[in-house]
């Protein structure tokens, strides 16, 4: 019984694994490939089944006056958009949840859970209906096509997103733990960012991890409020595609647009499994 | 070496959490207090009498509804916990995590800007207190709960000019074996460097053990503040009789028969309370049951019980037995023989507490 407990257990880990690599297996071995080796039967291993060649790489680099796509200003477009949202979103997001965690707010009937929630229904509004009060907003301040005006956009997507699991993370925290602090001698400034902050890494690794997937992965803000002037690599990448679908070049640019989100997810398992996001009580 | 610390004083201090109702309930009732600078001092009730309402109200983690704290003679009811220069320990150990021991123990003073040199002594010599020396440089998180909770206590002492350390019910993640150790540590530390303790606790044994002076506190409400042998002999309402002491102590309806004596059951008891003022007829009689002995050779306040039960304590034996309708119990010493079915019990007029109204009539 448990032989083939663990024999289910295993065959199905081997699937599952198979299942999430070969994709990657996949586009590896196809942005090394040439229009041939795509197009006619099916090849699988470099030098035997096909002759690898690095020009679905090279011409993601090549400026387009020289026949390439040039995705490298995208893709630091993204970087800095996603950064830029992300931290600001972190930042005032924190501030945001530690208040709403520590603080009784009242307006009429609206209260802290309400306040909470409307930041949250930022994020369960389907984007289609965002899109054209923020085409209109950017356009009004003159900040349409331009990476500012992107920043804006993506905070308003962001930071819902760092108050949702912010506040939560804070309510968590005993508020003994601040209270201690005042004890101590801290003002309730010093509180917060000598101790609250230092005990909720975790919680902010997790935020920011959240910000930068959700601002990368973001293709439809980037598609509607961009048009010349800026683009960012969803919409680049997408924009790879013609009347011949250049899979190897397609392939590279996937590759590279998951690779910092690889680096991301292996960052933060690191904080995740130390244990470090229990609280600081017991 | 000189420790600047305070006296403090209470006046006229009551709280409510709910102050827009037009009802409030109020958490603590008016009252007022002194704590003399030095003294060990714990407050003692049931879980949710307010006593945890009072430390915070003198930590200024709350502000107080009504009424005015001094630490001597100063005014401090406005200043912010920061300013106030108290510590506190909580029931569960709050510790900085992200810290070392070492850092956790100096915490409270970095924030006070003492010198590097200043602060290492005094952690050293918290530390070694403690038994915390060969932990220093662990990260805090790393080490069990009672280790923690000694940090939080550390945290305490650490700062030797504080008004005083308010410690709520600071030993209850604590085995037993240390948590005696710890108290008469704690007694050590009060005495050597003479700062002010108040301790509260739920615990009759530790608040006795450990304190010069007991509060006791039940519903919002002081009800008694005295020695441990006070508390003990001459209970100020049937709530403290009932709460200190095990097993609580005997308390039985009665009636004032004349203006020394008050009926129970068919007999007639005396005591030497003076009850010719009670204009209620009614009354308890309250006795511990350490004061009732096994009758000898008395001629008065006998009573005779059928035995119900007795039980072995090891040091002493508990008998319970019945008069008419009345359960009585007795505390003896186990070497006594007990007749299983008759006893002849004498209650001592002198420790005989009557009380009216539920309070004790003097």
């Amino acid at each position: 019984m448990e032989k083939l407990y663990k024999f289910l257990k295993y065959t199905f880990i081997i699937l599952w694994t198979v299942f999430i690599v070969a994709p990657f297996l996949w586009a590896i071995s196809t942005s090394f490939k040439d229009f041939q080796s795509v197009n006619s039967k099916v090849t699988y291993i470099p030098w035997l089944d096909f002759e690898p060649t690095l020009e679905g790489w090279r011409v993601l680099v090549k400026s387009p006056a020289r026949g390439g796509v040039d995705i490298v200003e995208p893709y630091f477009n993204s970087l800095f958009v996603t950064c830029t949202a992300s931290l600001i979103s972190i930042v005032l997001g924190t501030l945001a949840a530690y208040a709403l965690s520590r603080f009784t707010f009242k307006a009429g009937f609206v209260r802290n859970n309400d306040i909470t929630f409307f930041f949250i229904s930022q994020r369960i509004m389907p984007p289609i209906v965002l899109s054209i009060p923020f085409f209109i907003f950017l356009s009004t301040i003159g900040l349409l096509d331009s990476l500012i005006g992107l920043v804006v956009v993506y905070i308003v997507l962001l930071m819902p997103i760092a108050v949702w699991i912010m506040v939560d993370f804070f309510n968590r925290v005993p508020k003994e733990l601040d209270e201690t602090a005042l004890i101590d001698g801290c003002n309730p400034y010093q509180a917060f960012y000598k101790v609250v902050l230092p005990n909720s890494i975790p919680g902010l690794i997790v935020a920011g991890m959240f910000c930068i997937i959700f601002g990368w992965i973001d293709f439809f803000f980037a598609f509607i409020l961009t048009f010349t002037e800026v683009q960012l690599l969803p919409v680049k990448v997408v924009a790879l595609n013609s009347s011949i679908t250049p899979w190897w070049s397609l392939s590279a640019s996937a590759l590279i647009s998951v690779a910092p989100l690889i680096i991301v997810a292996f960052v933060v398992e690191r904080y995740l499994s130390k244990g470090n996001l229990s609280g600081a009580l017991k | 070496m000189e420790y600047p610390m305070a006296k403090i004083e209470l006046s006229n201090i009551s709280h409510t959490y709910n102050p827009n109702d037009t009802n409030p309930t109020y958490a603590l009732n008016p009252f007022s207090m002194t704590w003399e600078n030095g003294k060990r001092y714990a407050i003692l009730g049931p879980s949710g009498c307010g006593k945890t309402t009072m430390l915070n109200i003198v930590s200024g983690l709350v502000k107080p509804s009504k009424g005015k704290i001094l630490f001597d003679e100063n005014e401090v009811t406005d200043l912010i916990t920061e300013e106030r220069n108290i510590a506190q320990v909580f029931q569960f150990p709050v510790i900085y995590n992200t810290m070392t021991v070492y850092d956790n123990l100096a915490f409270p003073l970095r924030c006070r800007n003492f010198t590097d040199q200043k602060i290492e002594e005094r952690v050293k010599s918290v530390s070694d207190t403690l038994r915390l020396s060969s932990f220093l440089n662990s990260p805090a998180r790393k080490l069990t709960a009672d280790q923690k909770q000694l940090i939080s206590l550390g945290r305490g002492l650490v700062r030797e000019d504080v008004a005083g350390v308010l410690m709520d019910e600071p030993l209850t993640v604590i085995d037993p074996d240390l948590k005696f150790r710890l108290r008469r540590n704690l007694k050590e530390i009060n005495e050597q460097y003479k700062t002010t303790l108040v301790y509260v606790t739920h615990d009759q044994n530790e608040a006795m053990t450990f304190a010069d002076n007991i509060i006791v506190m039940d519903q919002g409400e002081i009800v008694q503040v005295g020695l441990p042998k006070d508390l003990f002999e001459k209970p100020r309402t049937t709530f403290v009789g009932y709460f200190i002491g095990s097993p609580a102590m005997n308390l039985f309806r009665s009636e004032i028969l004349s203006d020394n004596s008050i009926k129970f059951n068919n007999g007639t008891i005396k005591t030497k309370t003076d009850l010719s003022k009670i204009k209620d007829k009614n009354v308890k009689l309250g006795i511990r049951s350490e004061f009732i002995t096994i009758a000898t050779d008395q001629k008065e306040n006998i009573v005779s019980v059928k035995v119900t039960r007795v039980e072995d304590f090891g040091n002493f034996k508990l008998i319970t037995g019945k008069a008419g309708d009345l359960e009585i119990k007795s505390k003896v010493e186990r070497e006594i023989p007990i007749s299983t079915e008759e006893l002849k019990l004498h209650l001592p007029a002198e420790k005989c507490c009557i009380y009216s109204n539920e309070m004790l009539v003097n």
